[in-house]
This record gives C-alpha cells, sequence and structure tokens, in this order.
C-alpha cells in the first residue's frame, strides 16, 4: 500500500454519468481528472467486453506521469484511480486491494435507503467522502469499515 | 480469498419472516382502509373475483385496491433487489450472460434469501425462464383449510415482494425484465421472468 500514491479516485455511474471525483494531488486541476475519467469511460467498456471476467481491468492507458487504472462491478459502476507514476513497479495485487476498498465503500453508501441508486445525482455523503479520502490517502479509516476488507493479507 | 472473508452476520429467522409477513399485511389493510375512507363504492376486500392465481392482473381484475398493493410492495421489493445485488455481487466475477446471471439468482441469490436454491429451472432460450421453486420458505408457516382456489388468492400478494426483488437486481444488473410469480399448492410456487429482447 505504501508505495501507491493516488492523485485521482473517480466513480462514473451506469449511463456514464459522473458519480463522484476526488483529487488528491494539487499538482494538477480537477478538470483533468474530470477529462481523464470520461476518456477512460469507452476504454472500460472495450476492456470489459474482451478481457477477463475479473472486475478488475487494470492499467487502462497512461497520460504523462499519470496512470489509470479501472475497474468495472457487475452493476456497471465503474471505478477510476490515477496515479502519479512512481519510481517502484506497483503490483497488480496492491491496486485490486484499493478498488476492493472502494467497493465495499460504494456498497455501503448504496445500502443507504437515502441514496436513489438511478439517481444520477453526484455522490454526495459525509461518510463516503471519509471512506474515499482514507483510501486515496492510503491510511485504514478509523473506527473500522463496516464491510471492511482487511487490506495486510491478501 | 479465505484469507480476508469477513465473519457472516446472523439474524433471527422468525423476526425476518414476520417483518415480511406483516409488511403485507400491513400494506393490505392500510390500503383497504384508506380505499374505505374515500368511500368507494366498490367492495375493496380482495380475492372476490372469479380465477385464481397469476399475476396481478388475473388475481385482482377490477380491484384498484389490490392493484395499489401489488404496486407498493413490487416497489419496495425492487428498491431491495436494486440495494441487495450491490452486496450480494460484490465478490463475484463478471456476467457473461443472461442465463449466467439467472443462474446466479437460482443459485447464489436463493441461497442468500431463502437459505435453499431454486428447484427447477426451464428456459425457451428466447428470454423466458421460469423458477420453480417446491418448497418456498416464507410459505413454510402458511397453512390453509379453505379451498385451495381460495388460498392461492390469499397467499398471492406474498410473491409481490420477491417479484420486485427479483426485478430490482436483474434491473440493476442492467436487464430489463418483468417478473411474475404464481403458486398452485402452497409451499410450491413459480417465478417467470421475461427478460425484454436486447437488440
Amino acid at each position: 500500500m505504501a508505495n501507491i500514491n493516488i492523485s485521482c479516485i473517480a466513480i462514473i455511474g451506469k449511463q456514464n454519468n459522473p458519480l463522484f471525483i476526488k483529487n488528491f494531488n494539487a499538482s494538477h486541476a480537477d478538470l483533468k481528472y474530470h477529462y481523464i475519467a470520461h476518456t477512460s469511460c469507452d476504454v472500460m467498456e472495450e476492456r470489459a467486453v474482451m478481457k477477463t471476467q475479473d472486475m478488475y481491468l487494470g492499467v487502462l492507458f497512461s497520460m504523462e506521469d499519470l496512470s489509470v487504472y479501472g475497474y468495472m462491478t457487475n452493476t456497471k459502476i465503474k471505478f477510476i484511480t490515477v496515479l502519479t507514476v512512481p519510481d517502484v513497479i506497483i503490483k497488480d495485487l496492491d491496486m485490486k486491494n484499493v478498488f476492493r476498498r472502494i467497493h465495499a465503500a460504494y456498497v455501503n453508501h448504496a445500502s443507504n435507503p437515502f441514496y436513489e441508486i438511478d439517481s444520477q445525482k453526484m455522490i454526495k455523503s459525509k461518510k463516503f467522502d471519509q471512506e474515499i479520502e482514507a483510501i486515496g490517502r492510503g491510511r485504514p479509516l478509523e473506527g473500522g469499515n463496516r464491510n471492511s476488507i482487511t487490506t495486510s493479507s491478501a | 480469498m479465505a484469507a480476508n472473508q469477513v465473519p457472516s452476520k446472523q439474524v433471527n429467522e422468525s423476526i425476518v419472516e414476520f417483518l415480511t409477513t406483516e409488511m403485507v399485511e400491513a400494506m393490505i389493510r392500510t390500503i383497504k382502509d384508506d380505499a374505505l375512507k374515500i368511500g368507494s363504492e366498490r367492495d375493496p376486500s380482495f380475492g372476490n373475483t372469479t380465477d385464481g392465481a397469476g399475476g396481478p392482473k388475473d388475481h385482482s381484475e377490477g380491484d384498484e385496491a389490490m392493484e395499489a398493493v401489488y404496486y407498493k410492495l413490487e416497489m419496495i421489493g425492487f428498491r431491495v433487489g436494486e440495494r441487495l445485488i450491490e452486496k450480494i455481487s460484490k465478490d463475484r466475477m463478471r456476467f457473461t450472460d443472461n442465463l449466467d446471471v439467472v443462474k446466479f439468482i437460482c443459485k447464489e441469490v436463493w441461497m442468500f434469501l431463502f437459505k435453499k436454491q431454486i428447484d427447477n429451472l426451464k428456459t425457451n432460450h428466447r428470454g423466458v425462464y421460469v423458477l420453480q421453486d417446491n418448497n418456498f420458505r416464507w410459505f413454510a408457516r402458511m397453512a390453509h383449510d379453505q379451498a385451495p382456489v381460495e388460498s392461492v388468492k390469499r397467499v398471492t400478494p406474498y410473491l409481490w415482494f420477491p417479484c420486485g426483488i427479483l426485478r430490482g437486481i436483474l434491473s440493476n444488473l442492467g436487464i430489463p425484465s418483468v417478473v411474475v410469480a404464481e403458486t398452485s399448492s402452497l409451499p410450491a410456487c413459480t417465478f417467470q421472468i421475461k427478460i425484454a429482447k436486447t437488440t
């Protein structure tokens, strides 16, 4: 976990509508990540059709100093993580872990009866925000995630 | 995989059964009360139509109150199903086709909801799937000494909630569908899923 430097986490809905985007790296403007997230939609759909049945889609593309990773759930929700390319090699296993944590956070959020799954509105939830924040900063969530997956052993 | 499995949560089964049955009862009661209050001249007591089981259409022909009950229960189920599938499809591989999804419903979803699998699955390979459960769990406590036709009418509303769950699950997986359930003899019931043809 330690060597992963997450710049941005974005969530795209079923109809390719943005659900959530968070920037962890001040070196790029938010707009750039919006752009990246939308560019990756097509790549992800292509990947999902031809590639394995795994929800993790691997590196979608690289762009300047950023590399973009994708993950698509069974319900066609897309998670995108943008990393600042580090010096060391990033293991798929680590990335899978990051995505699984995002997925767990999303499932928790979707279980909230006040959240309309089909509403296509941006996610506005303090708790969800905190969980993503914790994932993005690479630290475990205080108090524990209700459905958390232990990231230490896998 | 096994290393990071969270311990499964446990829940009192009786409570869940009472809740689901009472939900149906409460829905019928409140909607009928409303119908009476409005003062509709039609007798809103349900189960006075001629033919037996089937979708809401056959069952409550001309009975608007039951139509409303159907709509509400189905909608509750839909919302539950939508959320439920997010949870249970989390650690699963992606589905390849519709049959794969229906198989998943027969096995894992049924296991999750009713602690058993569907007993029989039939399909015409053109988007119609018939799921037969010979011992539907939510009917386990139900017994009637009335005529079979009468008991079928009493029991049909209890199938609307699971119908909605199935539709919600399919909808959230991107498969629009129509789900109808019917029962002929008590512990058994069948669900029919019609998946709209995709281009």
